[in-house]
Formats: C-alpha cells, structure tokens, sequence
C-alpha cells in the first residue's frame, strides 16, 4: 500500500494468483470490460502465443471515494502460471496488500491448485508477508466444465474454510465482480486495521466498495452482491466476522 | 514503507516518452495544421506556458497518466479568430478556437497512445532486469545446493558400498558354509547321528537361518539409509497388496491359533509406490502383529481413505482434496505398546523388552525397515494403542494424484 494523507490518495495493490491456465487475465479482462471510462486505467497484458501471461497483467482503476474527495488507486496485477516463471511471481508479489486466488474447478487440477497456493505461501514468506495475515478470497472458476468438482462439495470446503469462496464462469463474466469486490473489501479492512484508513481518510470501507460495484455497472446493495459467495466469512460491520 | 518494484511509478514524462520523438510530433503537427506545439512536462521546474503578449492566446491543456497531470499540451500563440479554421500566412497564426481544441485533443490522445506503450515499456524492462536478476539468484543458490549434495552423495556412496561388500562377503559366505554343513549333517551324509547330536545341528541350522534373515535385514536398511536402493514407482491399489501380503501369511496364523482378517472398503485408495516395497511394509507389520497376538487373539487389517484436513488452515477450500491420504491399519490384540515407547518402536535395534529372558526374538529391525520404506514414499507410520489391548499401527501413504478408485 501507498498512503499519501496530504494528497487524500491510497494506492492499493491486489494480485491474481492461481495455477496456469486458470482464467487469472480472462477475470482481468472481464474487469475491463465492466469497468466504466472514469475508473479504469488502460489493460496492460503481455501475453505470448499460446495465451500465456509472461510477465504480469495489469489493470489500474481509480475510484473516488462517496465523499469525493479522497481517490483510491487500486492496481490489480495477475501472476504469470506455470511453474518456470517462480522469480516473476515473487517480485510481482512484492508490497501486495490482497490476493484473490484463481484456481480451476476441474478435479483433475486439484494438485495443481494446491501446488499453486503452496507456491503463494513460499513467495510470500521470501518476501516476508504471511499467508495467515495476507486478505485473502478464492475463487474456483471454470464452473461451466465438465469434471468439476461438485457445488455441494465446494460448499462444503467453503463452510469449513476461513476465507470467502466464489463461484465463477470468468469467461462469462460470472462471478468476476463478486470475486474483485470481495478481494477488495478484504484487503481494505486490513489495511484499515492496519493504517486507520478509514478513519484518516473518512472513507468506510462499505462505501467504498459500493463505489467500486457502481463503478463496475452494478447497482445492486454491496450486501447482496456478497452474498452470492459459496461460503466463507466477510465481515460487513464495523468490525467483526459476519 | 518499503519501496517496491512495480509500485515505483514514472512521475515525469521524460521516463516514459523519447525526447527526440516527442520534437518530431510536435514538429510533424505544426507542419500539418500551422499551429506550433509545444509539450511541456510537469514535474519539478515547472516550465512557462503564459502567453507572450497580450492580443494573443495560449492554448494550455494537461495530459493525464495514471490519474496524475505529467505534461501540457502547449499550442500557440495563436490569435483567436471566428473567421477562417486556421490562417497560418498572418503574422500571428489566426484560428478558431475549436479548431484549436480539436488539435489538442487530437495531440493529447496521439501522447496518452505514446504514454501507455512507455509505460508498459518501462513496467516490462524493469521487471525483466529484476527477473534475470532473481533467476540468477535462484540458479546459484541451487547450484550450491546441488554441490553440498552431490559431496554429501560421494562420501555416502564411498562408505556404503564399502559396507556393503564388507557385511555381504565377510558374514553371508561362512554363515553359507555353517548352514550348508550342518544341514549335510542333518541329513546323515556325514554318518548317522544320535538323537541329541540331531538336535544340536538343528538348532545350529535354525540359529544360522535367522542370523542370515537378521544379516539380509541389515543390507536391506543400510540400502534404504543409503538410498541405494530406487524405488520403482507406479499406481498401486494399497487394499489388493494387503490381501496378497495376507494370503501368504495366513498358514503361519492358523498354525498360532492367530484369526487374520482384512476389511476394505468401497472406496480403494490407489497410491504411488514401489510394489515389491509397499509389500515389505504390510509384510512387516502383519507378521509382528502375528508374532505379538497370543494364539486365540485376532489381527485385523484395514484399508480406507482418510483425509488429513485442518479446517482452520488458510486456504482449506484448495488444500483439503490433496490432504486426502490411503490408510492401512494392522490391529492386533498382543500386549500392546506403552506410552513411551511409541516413537522409540522405529528405531533400529529398539526391543520394547529388552531383557534376556524376553520371550520373542528378532533384533529390532522391522519397524525401523517399515518407517525407512514408507518415508520413501512420502508417508507416515505411527502406533496407537489397540482397544481393549493390543496395538494398532497406522501407515498413511498418500494417494496417487489425490484420486481413489471406486
């Protein structure tokens, strides 16, 4: 995170992680897309012919907080993921203030997911964040495949887990927004805990991340928007899990 | 806070466009529309954009990057004019204002293109110099990795293989030659023997056996502390080894008076393991189960999927499938292990009695060959008490490709 208390400003950093191939870029995309003119950055991918990211992509949005006068910077990085490109993940990692991870539904990357995520702790520890401390939201994609990992069995996961799990059809823009909002109300409520955002900044944490939905075309209540995860707890007070 | 790679943004135009380049638009725009051009960057001398006298204009408008004004867009002067578009013959450039506006928009678009692709420049080249930078990190750590080994290896290596010949020439070629002997005395080709000396050869023979039996133990745990010996991994059902492993043993059972069951159930576990190895391993703790279980106990093996799940680990959702591991529990219902003796069981030479008037032989060696093998393939091997008596011992393997058969 960037704090600027003079110029009102927060940049924050999220980063898509999850195995190769998952649909970290498609959900970036699917962002764009939504996002409207005044909030969106340009789309930065670096992608190979195969469709691999090689570097890292990134999406740069901007939103304004309700009160209006201070700005919330939030670059949301993918990592690249196959395996070979380790140092590029660390460094992307680098300063991240949330992870959203993207793993693939299909019960034949069940290993592939956990080595992903295993990799994620071993990243974040050489740069010296702690998995158990970092906000954290994960999103099984690829719902619509066949050979996927039943939705009674993902809710069950999810019911026993401590972070909030999405759904998702990123290719069909399903569970995108939901999966971004999530992270980023996550990441802000540790990031207040932290810093006392909200309090410096006279920005809730809510509000903000209603900003962002309306940003995103959504009209409907941040609550209810959340409310579509698979399981997991988010907080949506002032404090506390819900 | 500490600074980060890609969080270190370019705030000055001269880092993300070409000074040369950003002279050659400006110059190609005030060819194309007679309005000279000027872009300026913001940043720390702040250059002046006022206008030079007072009957003409100054058209300023700022380029954003990233939410923050980096550059002017300077065009001018011009005298504001509602006749004519642009007449670039007067002394003064006369235009319309929109035209004007036109030809600014026009310029801050054509540099907001240029911006982007300098920043994704300058965010590339940097990550790449970091990346080489990383990876060469990784590879010379790595490669001292891969030196301390392969000298550890050498030295290992040299001492095994001087052990080995050592114990397999110097012990297993007389004890041949004792059983080899007494057996031909056994059989009367060296002149018919009395009852007593009968039973005196016998007990020569037994004894060399089971010295020989302890002699190819040892090898076979110097080979796995060695790492001599490579397992051959493959996809096997752990239920159907333990039930092969079982029919072979079940005459010396019955012969105890030991009852041997087997329960598997519908889901199988399919591990990754060396056959002839996983073998060893049930092997092993179904005859020491037998060998503890007094004649009229029983010994049950059991094969299951367990999952090895903690709910209140991060990232539970992604990780509990591969936490899912093949159990095998050997039950037996002997006089169990006590307490402080349960990590002790695994070590070579280790008797939970140690007496000499203890009434099993062997000299330790199983349980400590068992745990050796099922390290090999990645498990875990421990014992738990049996309820009423006895003891359990539990080996978790895990599955292949986190998958069981059903």
């Amino acid at each position: 995170v960037q704090l600027d208390f003079a110029a009102r400003e927060v940049a924050i950093k999220v980063v898509y992680y999850g195995p190769a191939l998952s649909g970290k870029t498609t959900n970036l995309l699917a962002l764009h897309r939504r996002v409207g003119e005044g909030a969106r950055g340009r789309l930065m991918t670096l992608e190979t012919q195969d469709d691999r990211t090689l570097f890292f992509d990134l999406l740069p949005l901007r939103f304004r907080s309700g009160r209006g006068d201070a700005s919330i910077r939030v670059k949301v990085f993918t990592v690249p993921g196959q395996p070979l490109h380790g140092a590029t993940r660390r460094l992307v990692l680098q300063g991240a203030d949330g992870v959203a991870m993207i793993a693939d539904s299909r019960e034949s990357e069940t290993q592939n997911n956990a080595a992903s995520f295993l990799d994620l702790r071993e990243n974040l520890r050489e740069n010296g964040l702690t998995l158990s401390k970092m906000p954290l939201v994960i999103q099984f994609n690829k719902r619509d495949l066949p050979g996927v990992r039943g939705d009674a069995e993902l809710a069950a996961l999810a019911a026993q887990g401590r972070e909030p799990i999405f759904s998702a059809v990123a290719l069909r823009d399903e569970g995108v927004i939901e999966t971004f909002l999530a992270t980023l109300l996550v990441t802000w409520q540790a990031l207040d805990r932290d810093h006392g955002l909200s309090k410096r900044l006279a920005i809730d944490g809510l509000e903000l991340v209603s900003t962002a939905a309306r940003e995103l075309g959504v009209d409907e209540p941040i609550t209810e928007i959340l409310s579509r995860r698979v399981g997991g707890p988010i907080a949506l007070g002032s404090g506390g899990a819900a | 806070m500490r600074a980060t790679l890609l969080d270190d943004e370019p705030r000055h135009l001269g880092d993300l466009v070409d000074a040369a380049a950003l002279e050659e638009l400006c110059a190609s725009v005030e060819r194309l529309f007679g309005v000279p051009l000027r872009v300026v960057g913001v940043g720390d001398d702040e250059p002046v954009t006022a206008s030079p006298s007072p009957e003409v204009t100054l058209d300023v408008s700022d380029v954003e990057h990233d939410g923050r004004v980096i550059a002017r867009v300077v065009l001018g002067p011009y005298v504001a004019d509602g006749g004519q578009e642009i007449d670039a013959e007067a002394p003064w450039v006369r235009a319309k204002p929109t035209a004007i506006a036109r030809i600014a928009e026009h310029v801050r678009s054509t540099l907001g293109l240029l911006l982007a692709s300098g920043y994704k420049v300058f965010l590339t080249s940097r990550l790449h110099l970091a990346s080489v930078r990383e990876a060469g990190r990784d590879l010379s750590a790595k490669a001292a990795e891969l030196d301390e080994a392969l000298s550890r290896l050498d030295e290992l290596e040299r001492l095994k293989a001087s052990f080995l010949a050592t114990v397999s020439h110097e012990l297993r070629t007389p004890l041949t030659s004792i059983i080899g002997y007494s057996e031909m005395l056994a059989e009367g080709i060296g002149g018919t023997l009395t009852d007593e000396q009968q039973d005196f050869v016998q007990t020569v023979r037994s004894k060399s056996l089971q010295l020989l039996d302890l002699i190819v133990k040892l090898l076979d745990l110097s080979k796995l502390e060695g790492g001599a010996a490579t397992p051959l991994f493959a996809e096997v059902p752990l239920a159907d080894v333990a039930a092969e492993v079982m029919t072979s043993l079940a005459a010396s059972a019955s012969k105890k008076g030991v009852s041997l069951d087997l329960e598997r159930e519908a889901e199988s576990p399919v591990v990754m393991a060396d056959r002839e190895r996983l073998r060893q391993i049930v092997r092993h703790l179904v005859e020491n189960a037998i060998k503890f279980t007094e004649p009229g106990g029983d010994v049950r093996v059991s094969v299951r999927v367990v999952t090895d799940a903690n709910a209140d680990e991060v990232g539970h959702a992604i990780l509990a499938p591969v936490r899912r591991a093949a159990e095998l529990r050997v039950c037996d219902t002997g006089r169990g292990v006590p307490e402080p003796e349960r990590t002790r069981i695994f070590d070579p030479f280790y008797q939970v009695d140690q007496s000499s008037t203890r009434e099993h032989g062997g000299a330790g060696l199983g349980l400590a060959i068992v745990r050796r093998l099922v390290e090999a393939h990645a498990g875990a091997v421990r014992v738990e008490p049996n309820d009423p008596r006895g003891a359990v011992f539990v080996v978790q393997l895990p599955l292949a490709r986190g998958r069981a058969a059903h």
